[in-house]
């Protein structure tokens, strides 16, 4: 094992970590806002970078607009979830099971509906600053992955920004503690559900455009988005944006690190053992005690 | 009282008449009916008695039907002795791992599941001296009972619904008995159950080794059935799809696990006559179900039949 | 068609060919029912859409051409959504609701092999769009099946390599298709003087290799073989600079892949059938018609279907239009010259495809190109 291969192992591992993050980011932002785990989320990436693809192709948008168009839609397509299923569900006080049937019911059809609608071909998005690359003691990592850390970080501390300084960020946080009490203030705890949905089709729809670059999207790769993204906000302790963030790069880092150090064979046996083994011992999520507190 | 035993009565005719009446495949449609149902009965006890999202059904169903193959094809064993194995590998496995797993909660459990799932899944990839990997085992025998060949989805039929019969008994007097009394208890209030000093770890633990034993049994007979096992039909979707049944029907409802098992078999083969659109059209069909039945298909039938029941009572004063 | 091409075909083949030049044949009484299963839906619709266009294809051109002795045929086709459950059902529903003579299909391994245990007891003829799988599939000898073993697949990668000069190949695969081909590579590759220097597995759906294309890397490799049914591992091993030879199994082979490859797709080398910018002169028909149709190119799926439609229209032709059962499948094992290859399923792997069936293309600019390279016999 060289020392090339470890960093290329980081690069990689740090990379697919951030493309975790993100759809780990949007799921625990809605669930801290309403508490549904929305194992949709990474259809919000597919339908993200599907839009765009269609628009920077076949309507020949320029590619910052496209993507705008691409974000926009996984904000509506979040914004319509809300107002049209979870706002009758939780006027009936459904189970939190019954939500993640529901979005586990939207995630099969929208899949489906991609490759009926669209087609199953995988598509790509030209990379942010070029096919270029950096190399590093012989292990290469992308321009474009760079960017996609840069912009990852600064989502993050954006988002943190949004919960903590802004008037609507904060009400949607009173709003998810503690629902009655927020309403007795005059927050209107419904609009800020949406809010939290438009929120979390915001970041998704922006995670799937941006690692679009490096991963072809097609109708299939909601899932597998999901179950990492779940298992990294499930690490950051699942009402923790930031810890979401942390939890997606860990992942990644295992992952990566279990095939240069054990075998490729067993990478996704190492890290989901590694998962249950760090919610058993740690059950408030990698960051502890300061993850539950919220991000 | 009579009315139940009538109406028990007319059940069971029409369910002994009917794989004579329907054509093959939907005869082989029930079959798998009865596999989900057995399948399904565990989730459903987990879910609805714990309070328990159990995604890692498909790692006990696929150990049930590779012990089956296993022994059956590689080893010349009687099939018998594939149920027995599958069903001690499981409840071993999941009394082993239920211990620290099942300490998690909510969310967190319904992920540690899922994780379940997925290692599993990976090692009967991984593992293919054992499970034959992607291509699987095939000549998986028949089932042979006492000389009459089970070789056809009508008859097979038969011994699947006994067994699953079986099995929703057995699983209504675990609900019925004291045990149960502690699962609701415990699913209600932890502390409350804590207190009354009920240990609720080696209780949830039981019930997982339950449906781990539900899980393999339902895989054994599917292996049989098909006469072929491969990767494919473990994998997480698997248990995903598993976890559709007892939430359709109805979690808490015995009857309510066939229902559900029904509509993951039946909806699909019907909407599939509508051409490419039907995987869009189940999965609406699920949303459905989930918004506008909160309780299940079971549940929703209950209100029914409660609201039919106070009407007539209104037209009777 | 050139007239040196009607003199490749064989048999009654020819006769589907010659009579393409006749007038539209007219077809009358009750149309022959074929059944069909395809996973035109789930995570293997990249194979089950085109193998349904290439039998819808076959149906009109075999029906055009006069149909079976003047009798029309139809093709009930089935959608198992990917699912080996749902595509015994289907099985059952085709072979015992709708009595079909035969049955195509179905896409994957699983679901054949789940059909099989259906077709093989009840003698119906079966034409699967896969290459035989596990060992009992050996003795179902009227499950025929239209695309080459895997161990063909390894041969042809071999084949290339030798071609190339290199010794020392480095492998990335994926756990379910391509680890049945890395199986019967090892074996094979002391045999062609090929030393594995690295090989790597990742799971189905991976939306990262890059570790792993870097372990392969590091071993210095002469070639890298790709076996896999996605794009992933094509694009990181340009990401990170593999600048050796890489060539890719059958299974990454269709536009679908290409183009999410995107610019990483150049160059690679593909052992393979049918490469419709530039078929052989017994696929020239077959191609311009697929053109003509659907507008758009087709590949080996689309040509596997066509052909196996084709094959039971001819063994039906043969043994008679009401034939069933064990004598249809007797019609059935005559080698036969496909369009996707020449077969022959009295081998005992069931298919009988030589190595001299593959051609070799290369992506250039994100379209097959054909490469003078093929096995002699």
């Amino acid at each position: 094992m060289t020392l090339s291969l470890v960093l290329q192992a980081i690069f990689a591992g740090v990379t697919n970590g951030i493309v975790y993050a993100f759809v780990g980011m949007g799921l625990s932002a809605i669930f801290k806002g309403s508490r549904v785990i929305n194992a949709m989320q990474g259809e919000f990436a597919v339908i993200g970078a599907m839009t765009t693809v269609l628009l920077l192709t076949k309507s020949g948008w320029p590619y910052p607009a496209a993507i705008a168009g691409g974000v926009l839609a996984g904000a509506l397509v979040g914004a319509f979830i809300e107002v049209a299923f979870v706002r009758y569900m939780a006027k009936k006080n459904a189970s939190e099971d019954s939500f993640l049937l529901l979005t586990i019911g939207l995630a099969l059809t929208l899949s489906a509906s991609i490759l009926f609608f669209i087609g199953r071909d995988g598509h790509l998005l030209p990379p942010i600053g070029g096919e270029g690359v950096l190399l590093v003691l012989d292990a290469v990592i992308q321009f474009h992955a760079l960017w996609l850390i840069a912009i990852g970080i600064g989502a993050t501390l954006l988002l943190r920004a949004f919960c903590h300084r802004t008037t609507v960020g904060l009400s949607m946080m009173a709003a998810s503690i503690d629902a009655d009490g927020a309403a007795t203030t005059g927050i209107n705890v419904g609009r800020m559900r949406t809010y939290t949905f438009i929120l979390g089709g915001l970041l998704g729809a922006l995670g799937g455009i941006l690692v679009t670059p490096l991963i072809s999207v097609d109708y299939t790769l909601g899932l597998n988005l999901t179950l990492k993204g779940f298992a990294a906000a499930v690490l950051g302790g699942l009402t923790n944006p930031l810890g979401a963030a942390v939890g997606g790069i860990t992942l990644g880092l295992v992952e990566s690190l279990a095939i240069i150090g054990i075998s490729s064979s067993y990478k996704d046996v190492v890290a989901f053992s590694v998962l249950i083994i760090i919610m058993i011992l740690m059950p408030n999520g990698i960051l502890g005690r300061a993850g539950r507190r919220g991000g | 009282m009579q009315s139940r035993l009538l109406w028990i009565a007319v059940a069971l005719v029409i369910w002994a008449a009917l794989p004579f009446f329907v054509p093959r495949n939907i005869a082989d449609l029930l079959v798998f009916t009865g596999i989900y149902t057995i399948a399904g009965l565990g989730i459903g006890l987990l879910l609805g008695h714990c309070g328990i999202v159990n995604l890692a059904q498909a790692t006990f169903y696929g150990l049930g039907a590779y012990a089956s193959a296993y022994c059956t094809v590689m080893m010349g064993l009687p099939s018998i002795v594939g149920f027995v194995a599958g069903a001690a590998i499981s409840m071993a496995l999941a009394y082993v791992i239920g211990r620290p797993i099942l300490r998690l909660t909510g969310y967190f459990l319904a992920l540690g599941t899922l994780a379940l799932s997925a290692i599993a899944s990976a090692l009967f990839f991984e593992w293919d001296w054992l499970t034959g990997g992607t291509l699987g085992i095939g000549g998986i025998p028949k089932l042979n009972l006492f000389g009459f060949v089970l070789d056809r989805p009508s008859r097979y039929y038969f011994f699947v619904w006994i067994v699953a019969f079986a099995c929703m008994a057995a699983a209504h007097n675990l609900v019925d008995s004291r045990s149960g009394l502690m699962l609701r208890a415990m699913r209600d209030s932890s502390t409350a159950a804590a207190a009354l000093s009920v240990d609720l770890q080696s209780l949830r633990t039981r019930v997982f080794v339950v449906c781990a034993l539900f899980g393999s049994l339902a895989g054994s007979l599917f292996a049989h059935h098909a006469s072929f096992v491969s990767t494919q039909s473990f994998g997480v979707d698997r248990s995903i799809s598993f976890l559709l049944i007892p939430v359709i029907g109805g979690a808490t409802s015995i009857p309510g696990i066939v229902v559900g098992a029904l509509f993951v078999t039946f909806l699909p083969e019907f909407l599939s006559k509508l051409g490419d659109i039907h995987q869009i059209l189940f999965g609406l069909a699920l949303v459905a179900v989930v918004v506008l039945l909160p309780d299940g298909l079971m549940g929703a039938f209950g209100r029914l039949r409660t609201r039919l029941a106070a009407r007539q009572g209104n037209h009777a004063r | 068609m050139s007239l040196s091409s009607i003199a490749r075909l064989t048999g009654a083949a020819a006769l589907v060919g010659l009579s393409a030049m006749a007038a539209q044949a007219q077809t009358s009484g009750e149309p022959i029912k074929i059944g069909a299963i395809v996973s035109a839906t789930g995570a293997g619709a990249g194979l089950g859409i085109p193998e349904r266009n290439g039998l819808l294809l076959a149906e009109k051109d075999i029906n055009a051409k006069g149909g079976v002795k003047g009798r029309p045929i139809k093709i009930i086709i089935e959608d198992d959504a990917s699912n080996p459950d749902t595509a015994l059902s289907k099985a059952n529903d085709l072979i015992f609701g709708q009595k079909v003579v035969a049955l195509l299909g179905p896409s994957l391994t699983a679901s054949t092999v789940a059909v099989g245990g259906v077709t093989h007891p009840n003698k119906i003829p079966q034409i699967a769009f896969t290459g035989i799988g596990p060992a009992v599939e050996r003795e179902r000898k009227c499950v025929a099946h239209v695309l080459p073993p895997q161990r063909l697949n390894a041969q042809a990668l071999l084949e290339y390599a030798k071609s190339i000069k290199a010794t020392k190949v480095g492998v990335l695969h994926d756990a379910g298709y391509g680890n049945v081909v890395m199986a019967e590579l090892r074996p094979l590759a002391d045999k062609y003087g090929v030393k594995l220097v690295a090989v790597e597995k990742f799971e189905i759906g991976a939306t990262d290799t890059t570790t792993q294309a870097a372990k392969v890397k590091a071993a210095q490799p002469e070639a890298v073989f790709i076996i896999a049914t996605s794009a992933t591992p094509f694009r990181n091993v340009k990401q990170i600079q593999i600048a050796q030879p890489v060539i890719a199994a059958i299974g990454s082979s269709s536009y679908e892949y290409v183009n999410a490859m995107g610019p990483a797709a150049d160059n690679i080398a593909i052992p393979e059938f049918v490469v419709g910018e530039d078929p052989l002169p017994h696929q020239k028909a077959f191609v311009d018609l697929y053109k003509q149709t659907y507008n758009s190119t087709p590949k080996n799926y689309e040509a596997a279907a066509w052909d196996a439609a084709h094959i039971i229209a001819t063994a039906l032709t043969k043994a008679g239009a009401d034939a069933t059962g064990e004598k249809l499948c007797e019609a059935m094992k005559a080698p036969y010259t496909g369009v996707l290859a020449n077969y022959n399923f009295s081998a005992d792997d069931m298919t009988g495809i030589p190595i001299s069936s593959f051609v070799f293309s290369k992506i250039v600019g994100g379209k097959y190109t054909r490469t003078p390279f093929r096995v002699a016999q």
